[in-house]
Parts: structure tokens; sequence; C-alpha cells
């Protein structure tokens, strides 16, 4: 990690707002744990944060906190995962999935425009092994098939996705709490993505 | 909408979770797997083996989960164990409850005691009893009166943070005075008493009797009593 970092006095005085008004927000899970980073100084233990992303959040906060209630916005920052729905021109507003690979995924799955978060994971994976160009057509259905079969599996899981390829035969795996994976001689790992990482990223495009 | 059944446990038994109306165990109950309930009773001895979501719950008795809890309102005047997380709305402890990862609510009272492995988040924090919290202890406003032994958190954040030493009437006997360790304290308003702490980093900070901090970081005032000691003060 080699982000700037801000401690929380700093931060405070820059921003403008008090210990209880971010506490309150860490409580309301506006700001997420992991911002939270605990270091020695020698003066004893402090608590810096990541300065770009928690001065945007807090700016949206206090821009936003006007009109929503801390629980809508908490809502916003963190989309749970079961009841948000969104169309799919918006994923190509959003930068999530380009034109070419939604087409392309809307071909293999018919069940209509709406996406779910499963759903949107399904076409950010795709699109992001196929425009890497580390997977080809083939590759892409196959895997589009295992996410589908093992949604339910994905969702709370920390999960991985590889895809390896033999004498030109290709498979596709859902690794699952898997430590380590060994293969024969001559095996190829095209391509392993963990889903948690992919899942952060849509949420930090859906904010 | 059909009511669902209730169960009540006289004697011992073990039994299914699901969905029930009422709970209530006065022998010793076990229930397998995970409940959903308006009101949870224990007067025995109860075990919930994974979850369990409801909405009152009383125990009088010991009670253990071993999963989460979630509850609206909660007393607790026996003893009650939670394997991870517990979310309690409006908890009033007189007992004891352990929780082994975290504990988050809207308005906690404890005149017993806490032990929480994890992390306590409330909107109101008021206790005249003990906790032993190892991670932070946030709220809104915390209260802290302190009677008896030692109370621990790692860390303590909020708006208003008062600790204050407490007469001890239940004991009028011993002349123990209660205390509270934290390494860091972090609040706008901070009145402490009998308090050790590494760090206290606040915009109004008073320290009080009885009081040994490594370092007080305030940005508008302090003011601290001639029987505490500090070792380091900044303004910023």
């Amino acid at each position: 990690m080699s982000e700037e970092l801000i401690s929380k006095k700093e931060l405070l005085e820059l921003a403008g707002i008090s210990y209880g008004q971010l506490y309150r927000w860490k409580r309301k899970d506006l700001i997420p744990e992991e911002w939270f980073v605990r270091k020695s100084t020698f003066t004893g233990q402090e608590t810096f944060f990541p300065k770009e992303k928690i001065l945007e959040r807090i700016n949206k906060i206090q821009t936003m906190k006007e009109n929503l209630s801390l629980d809508e916005l908490a809502d916003m920052f963190s989309p749970s995962l079961s009841d948000l729905q969104l169309d799919r021109d918006e994923l190509i507003k959003r930068n999530i999935v380009s034109n070419a690979v939604m087409n392309l995924y809307l071909e293999n799955d018919q069940s209509g425009p709406k996406f779910n978060f499963s759903r949107m994971l399904e076409v950010y994976v795709l699109e992001k092994l196929l425009q890497s160009g580390e997977i080809n057509l083939d590759e892409g259905k196959m895997l589009l098939q295992v996410l589908k079969d093992n949604a339910a599996l994905i969702k709370q899981k920390s999960c991985e996705l590889m895809i390896t390829r033999k004498l030109g035969v290709s498979s596709c795996l859902l690794l699952i709490n898997a430590e380590e994976v060994h293969f024969e001689r001559g095996t190829k790992v095209v391509v392993q993505v963990s889903l948690m990482t992919c899942m952060e990223e849509i949420k930090s495009k859906l904010v | 909408m059909k009511k669902d059944a209730n169960l009540i446990i006289n004697g011992s038994g073990s039994y299914p979770g699901g969905r029930y109306d009422k709970i209530s165990i006065r022998g010793e109950g076990t229930i397998v797997s995970d409940v959903e309930c308006s009101s949870f009773h224990v007067y025995g001895t109860s075990e919930a083996v994974e979850n369990v979501k409801t909405g009152s719950v009383k125990i009088l008795g010991e009670a253990e989960v071993k999963g989460n809890i979630e509850a609206e309102e909660t007393l607790i005047m026996g003893t009650m164990s939670v394997g991870s997380r517990a979310q309690m709305k409006k908890i009033k402890i007189l007992g004891l409850l352990e929780v082994g990862e975290g504990l988050i609510g809207d308005q906690a009272s404890i005149k017993g005691s806490i032990v929480v492995n994890g992390d306590v988040e409330y909107e109101t924090f008021d206790s005249s009893g003990g906790f032993e919290i190892k991670g932070l202890l946030t709220a809104d406003t915390i209260k802290v009166g302190l009677r008896f032994g030692q109370s621990t958190a790692e860390e303590i954040g909020g708006g208003k943070i008062t600790v204050k030493k407490k007469k001890n009437t239940l004991l009028p006997f011993g002349k123990e005075v209660g205390t509270l360790k934290a390494k860091v304290i972090e609040g706008d308003d901070i009145f402490l008493e009998n308090t050790t702490a590494d760090i206290v980093r606040g915009n109004q900070v008073k320290i009080g009797q009885g009081c040994q901090i490594g370092l007080v970081e305030y940005r508008e005032h302090l003011s601290q009593d001639s029987q505490a000691t500090i070792k380091t003060k900044t303004k910023i």
C-alpha cells in the first residue's frame, strides 16, 4: 500500500468534523473498517486513513446528509447484495461493462435487462477477463456457466475463479476457501481472479 | 396470517429450530438449528446450537447461543454467552453477558458485567457495572460509573465520554474502588476519573482524581485535578 495516509486528528481538522461524528459514521458503516489503519507512532497508537478515499467519502457524506438519513446513506455506500437492481444502460454508463461484452452476455443469458448483484458480478468478471485478452469466447461462456451454477455459494465466501488449459483443452474451476491448488505437469493456469476483489471493484464503481 | 406455535420446554428436551411465537424454557432445553421467535425466555438452562432471531430476550437462568443473535429488547439477569455476533438493540444487563465477536445496538445499560471479544457499538452506553472489551467501545454518549473491579477496553471513542467513580453501595464494608483501563480514549467532551490510559484525545478534556494518563492531546480546554498525573500534554 503506497497510498498517502492521514492521521485521525489531521483528518478531523481538515474536514472540520468531531470525534463524535466520525465514530457515529463508523458505527453506521459509512466508513469501512478496512480504512481504519492502526499504527504505532512514537507517541503511542494512532489511527490513520487512506487520505484521498476518506476525504472524498466525508465530502460525500457531508453534502448528502442534508437530504438523506444516515441509514439511507449507509445503504448507498454498501449496496446490500440482495435488493440492488440496475439495468444494462446503467452498468455501461458506470463503466462496469462495455457495450460489446454486455451484448455477448445477454445472448447467453435471457433473464432480461435488470441486473441484480450476482448477475453484475458475472458480467463484470466476463468483461474483465475478455478485455484483458486472457480468455477466449468459449472460455467466457464456460465461466458464466460456472458462476451461474454456483451463484448461491459465491455470495458470502471468499471465492476464486480459475481457468486452466492443457493440450488446448480448457476448464474452469471455482475455488472456495481454497488454500492451495496443484495440477499435473503441463497444465497452464490461464487466469485466477478473486471474486471478492471483483465485488469490491463493482461496489466502488456503484458508489 | 397464521400464528406460529409456542415452544415451551418444562423439564428437559431437545428441539429443532424454525419459527415459533414464544419460546419459554423452564428446565433444560436445547434448540439444535436456526430459530426465529417473538420472544425467547429462559428460566433454566438453554443452549441454541446455531443462530437466534427474536423480539425480546429474557434470561433468568443460563443461556448459550453458539452462533449469532439478533434481538430487539434484552434483559439478562442470569448469564448469557453468545458465540459470534450479538445484535441487540436495547439491552439491560444485571447478570453477565459474554460475546465472542461484536456487540451492536442502540441502548445499553449495564449493571452487571459484559465480556466482549470484539467491538461494542451503541448509541448510548451506560455502565455502572464492569466490562472487559477486547476491541473498540464506541457510542455517542458513554457513561461509566466505576463501582468495583477493573473495567478494560482497548479503545474508547465517541462524542461525550464520562467516567466517574461511584461509592460502592452493594458492599459497604469493602474499600475497593473501581478503575478503568484503556489504551486510547477519544471523544469531543471527556471527563475521566480513576482511569489509566496511554492516550486521551479530545476537544474538552477534564482529567479528574486518580487518573494516570500518558499523553493528552486537546483542542480547546484541558483541566487537571491535583491528584491526577499526566505525563505529556499537547494542545493541537
